[in-house]
């Protein structure tokens, strides 16, 4: 896939597949999203958004070990890969740097919000 | 095997639903997923919550990625998407290797869905009147509907102080307003300025309504509120556009402005609204309010009809019930006014006339035919040019059919060895369909250019200012249903017939069409070309009845006539004084100060009338009144049949001029010198009778009219004697300007105008010619590629026929006799087909022409000749050909 951009959701995918490490599949994406989100999503949908970013290169998955809540099925798990790492990198930068070019934040001068405390 | 609840399992149908649906290769970890959410959700919620859940899961999954590949039966093991992209290659093929027949197939088949794509906008245009209203269902038109044995009327006028009492008598009546929409008083069209503005603007979409119209007509304001626009008397509202005209930039609430230069006149506009949507059955640019008015509109009493009636009902009543009502209040309690004032016919009233209430949503198309002032659409259009649509696609679908048969045996080899290979009828239906679905999916798009680019045509024509709504939801998904529609339609029995074939008989060569394919071809030429003979037939009787109208002995002269408009901003002795300098220029052979006009736009009054020495016994009727001066009727041209013209003799205030008609009504052997008295008790005697002239659109019969002497006070209409009317307006200007230098010129030529009153008719007659030559165009493409296939067959044929010696034209004859048969039997069919269409449609229409054979014969020839001029260059191509170069390839 030539396509290497990377969607809002995705990124919230791809950087919960690195927080859950050796967890990182589907329905515990899922699970986390939700936690860390309070959105709701259908594993479904982080499926095929998992499948995606694996098109795009910036994850691989195998298959992993059968536990028995699934009924002894195997699950697969995710990985981030390099070009996966640095697109996140690259996304966090661009944000920082926007960050700091918006004046209200960059002088720490956020006037509405001291006099709401 | 679960160890927390191995009782509650995830729902096996929806595990099934998903191995269905899902590639293998994720079955597994999917599964897997779905069994360990299911138990989590059981933890914290109830059993049944957790199976809805999975359900929505498994739903969740049919995305794209994890869809199996999709297998089509009958296609087991093949891939559908491969057999597919085949059919479309070998359709492409096909298409290119014959370039002129496919697109002779494809153009005729765009044409005919363009024209219906046309016509389609324009009936969801016409159907769209009065449909934005928010309670809608709510709001009514009033109308009378009189019923008798002689027939029945509606039409909408209604005495104004009927609406106090409606308001009155009536709870479920939430609001009632009065409008003024002909042209009395100030409505129509003005001269109008700003106060502290010297110079008169002509404008026009002048009419009067109670405050309450801005709110049951839930007209949108962008200044001031509806509830109290036109509360103030002498207030007025005024739509955006025109707000913007005269007052740029601003807001105009407050500022005033004055009618035709009289200080009595002056409106305070109390609002600006929003133009009125083109869809909309009322329009207009500016209300002036009936509230508190001392004279004219608004202050009529029982005598006179006046007013249209717009009704806002409370939720939930019932419409007939208040129907009812309504003419028991006439009954109980209206009777008694009609009499005080002087109605006559109370009893025939009674018997015969109740109240109607029209939806608003009915008030364009106007299917009951209420009769008002106001231009209206017509429902029985809307049915034939439906039906010319649907008319013109199926022959543009027989076209198709036909010469997707027609092409049989060129594809005959292709479907022999197709089964020879192994393929199966089914999947050879299956390719044919393919096909055709894909022509029609080409046509369709053409046919979205065309009609695309036809479009400021077809507006011009209709007058209308549609536009193709590319971006609105349903367009695009209905256009390709409607391509995947018709072209499987039509791909049907071309796909039967193609795939029928035997592949031995096939591969020998020896399928041919068969006889009875054949007659089944002719049958389609046939239907075609009586569907387009009709057609032809229906535009020649539109045609010849429309140049009937206009050539049509009138009773006036139309010709050399101009009428000065506008004159109402003059004093009444510089009006008087205006006449007497354009008669002394060389160019005017005669000018009369008068504003009822024998064409469109002149002023409207009708008056009940009644022979005085009857008075008791007969009620008399209702006739046009028009006041005159006494150079009206030989300016004119008007001919007097008996008696004598107003002379400036003061006895003549009490004469009257009626026409034969109005004389004919009241069966008088000799009326000059009978006294009439008319609703108000003006007593007259009648003066002259003048010759029927028709003053009314001819679309109607003449009405009586009776013509009592008086100043017109807003047009002036001057006959010149020169040809040179450059010459004659140049002097009346001059003129003009010396007596009203702030206020330009304004004029018409009465002959325009008498074309104006039958502008629809032309448009009619326009759209019709137009539509029957679409279907001409496409009938013949398709006999012109029939003759072409159904020639090449018999080419052998032909050039044995010329080795043996027959001449060229010998050959052209016996090829043209099959087609001119099949035009002969479309012609006889035709004939009377048309002649008891035309004859129900002219039956509805005044002053009709008789159908006479001349334009059947016409409509014939016609026929005829397109038929053989679209055959002949295939048949003489043939018939000159060389037969050695066809012989020899055997």
């Amino acid at each position: 896939m030539k396509e290497t951009r990377l969607g809002d959701f995705e990124e919230v995918i791809l950087l919960l597949v690195g927080i859950l490490d050796e967890e990182a599949y589907a329905f515990k994406i899922a699970e986390e999203f939700e936690s860390q989100t309070e959105r709701s999503v259908s594993i479904g949908a982080v499926h095929s958004t998992l499948n995606r970013l694996g098109e795009k290169g910036f994850l691989t998955s195998e298959m992993g070990e059968s536990t028995a809540e699934r009924g002894g099925r195997r699950k697969r798990i995710y990985s981030i890969t390099a070009s996966g790492q640095r697109v996140l990198q690259e996304s966090r930068d661009f944000k920082v740097s926007l960050w700091n070019q918006f004046p209200a934040f960059a002088s720490g001068n956020l006037k509405i919000e001291w006099l709401n405390l | 095997m679960s160890h927390t609840s191995p009782h509650i399992t995830p729902p096996k149908a929806a595990t099934r639903l998903l191995l269905r649906f899902i590639k293998d290769e994720l079955a597994e970890e999917v599964l897997g997923d779905l069994e360990e959410k299911f138990l989590k959700t059981i933890q914290t919620k109830t059993a049944k919550q957790a199976r809805k859940n999975y359900w929505y899961q498994v739903i969740q999954y049919i995305r794209p990625f994890a869809l199996k590949k999709l297998k089509l039966p009958g296609l087991r093991g093949q891939n559908p998407f491969d057999m597919y992209k085949h059919y479309l290659k070998i359709s492409w093929r096909n298409l290119v290797r014959s370039k002129v027949f496919s697109s002779i197939k494809i153009g005729g088949f765009a044409i005919g869905i363009a024209a219906c794509i046309l016509i389609a906008l324009f009936i969801q245009h016409e159907a769209s009147y009065d449909r934005h209203y928010v309670d809608g269902d709510r709001i009514y038109r009033i109308a009378n509907n009189y019923q008798s044995e002689d027939g029945s009327e509606m039409w909408v006028n209604l005495h104004g102080p009927l609406k106090p009492v409606l308001e009155e008598s009536f709870p479920e009546i939430e609001k009632v307003s009065r409008a003024v929409l002909w042209s009395w008083g100030n409505a129509g069209e003005n001269h109008i300025r700003p106060i502290n503005s010297r110079q008169n603007i002509y404008d026009e979409g002048f009419f009067y309504a109670d405050p309450e119209l801005l709110e049951i007509l839930e007209i949108p304001m962008v200044y001031g509120n509806s509830r109290e626009a036109l509360t103030a008397p002498n207030s007025m509202v005024i739509t955006k556009s025109k707000a913007d005209k005269y007052f740029p930039n601003e807001n105009p609430v407050g500022r005033q402005m004055v009618l035709n230069d009289t200080p009595e006149d002056t409106y305070t506009i109390g609002g600006v609204m929003e133009d009125f949507p083109s869809n909309s059955h009322l329009q207009g640019d500016f209300i002036l309010t009936l509230a508190e008015r001392k004279t004219g509109p608004g202050t009529s009493g029982w005598c006179c009809t006046n007013y249209t009636f717009y009704l806002k009902l409370t939720p939930g009543s019932d419409k007939v019930a208040l129907e009812d009502k309504m003419v028991k209040l006439r009954d109980t309690y209206l009777l008694d006014k009609f009499l005080e004032a002087g109605m006559t016919d109370v009893e025939d009233l009674k018997k015969h006339q109740s109240y109607y209430l029209q939806p608003i949503a009915n008030a364009h198309l106007n299917p009951e035919h209420i009769y008002d002032s106001q231009v209206h659409g017509s429902h029985d259009l809307l049915w034939i040019f439906g039906t010319v649509a649907v008319i013109i696609l199926i022959i543009a679908c027989l076209n198709f059919i036909n010469l997707s048969t027609a092409r049989s045996v060129k594809r005959a080899k292709e479907v022999g060895l197709r089964k020879v290979v192994g393929s199966v009828r089914s999947s050879l239906i299956y390719q044919y369909l393919a096909e055709s679905v894909f022509y029609s999916l080409l046509s369709v798009m053409v046919a979205a250019l065309i009609a695309y680019l036809a479009l400021p045509l077809f507006n011009t024509i209709a007058d209308k200012s549609l536009s193709i709504p590319w971006t609105s939801a349903w367009f695009i998904p209905s256009l390709l249903l409607i391509s995947l529609l018709i072209g499987t339609l039509s791909g049907l029995y071309p796909a039967f017939y193609l795939s029928h074939f035997n592949p031995i008989e096939a591969l020998k060569g020896r399928a041919t069409s068969g006889i009875k394919s054949s007659f089944f071809r002719s049958a389609m030429v046939v239907f075609q070309f009586t569907a387009t003979v009709i057609l032809i037939i229906g535009a020649l009787v539109m045609h010849r009845q429309f140049e009937h109208y206009m050539d049509k002995a009138l009773g006036f002269e139309k010709e050399q006539v101009i009428n000065l408009l506008g004159v109402n901003t003059l004093k009444e002795t510089e009006r008087e004084v205006l006449r007497e300098e354009l008669l002394r220029l060389s160019e005017v052979e005669n000018a009369t100060l008068g504003d009822y006009l024998p064409v469109a736009g002149g002023a409207i009054t009708n008056f009940g009338f009644q022979v005085e020495a009857r008075k008791a016994t007969d009620p008399g009727f209702e006739a046009a009144r028009w006041r005159i001066d006494e150079d009206y009727l030989s300016t004119m041209g008007m001919e007097l049949v008996a008696g004598r013209n107003f002379t400036k003799r003061a006895s003549d205030e009490e004469g009257i001029i009626i026409n034969e008609r109005m004389a004919q009504g009241f069966a008088l052997e000799d009326p000059v010198g009978t006294w009439l008295v008319d609703m108000f008790d003006g007593r007259y005697q009648i003066i002259g009778v003048v010759k029927d002239f028709h003053f009314e659109s001819l679309t109607s019969n003449v009405r009586p009219l009776a013509m009592v002497l008086g100043k017109g006070q807003s047009t002036i209409s001057v006959k010149v004697k020169t040809e040179d009317m450059q010459a004659s307006i140049a002097a009346i200007s001059r003129v003009w300007k010396d007596i009203k230098p702030n206020q330009p010129i304004r004029y018409s030529f009465m002959d325009e105008r008498f074309e104006l009153m039958y502008t629809d008719l032309a448009r009619i007659k326009q759209l019709f010619l137009t539509f029957s030559v679409l279907a001409i165009v496409v009938a013949c493409l398709g006999l012109f590629a029939l003759s072409a296939y159904t020639i090449e067959q018999r080419s052998k044929e032909i050039s044995v026929r010329k080795v043996l010696g027959a001449s060229v034209s010998r050959i052209f004859t016996l090829l043209a006799t099959d087609f001119v048969k099949l035009v002969i039997i479309a012609s006889l069919i035709a004939i009377p087909a048309g002649w008891y269409l035309m004859d129900n449609f002219l039956n509805d229409m005044a002053n009709r022409i008789e159908l006479s054979w001349p334009i059947f014969t016409l409509a014939t020839i016609a026929a005829f000749v397109i038929a053989l001029v679209t055959i002949s260059y295939e048949s003489i191509k043939a018939a000159l050909m060389n037969p050695a170069s066809r012989l020899r390839s055997e």
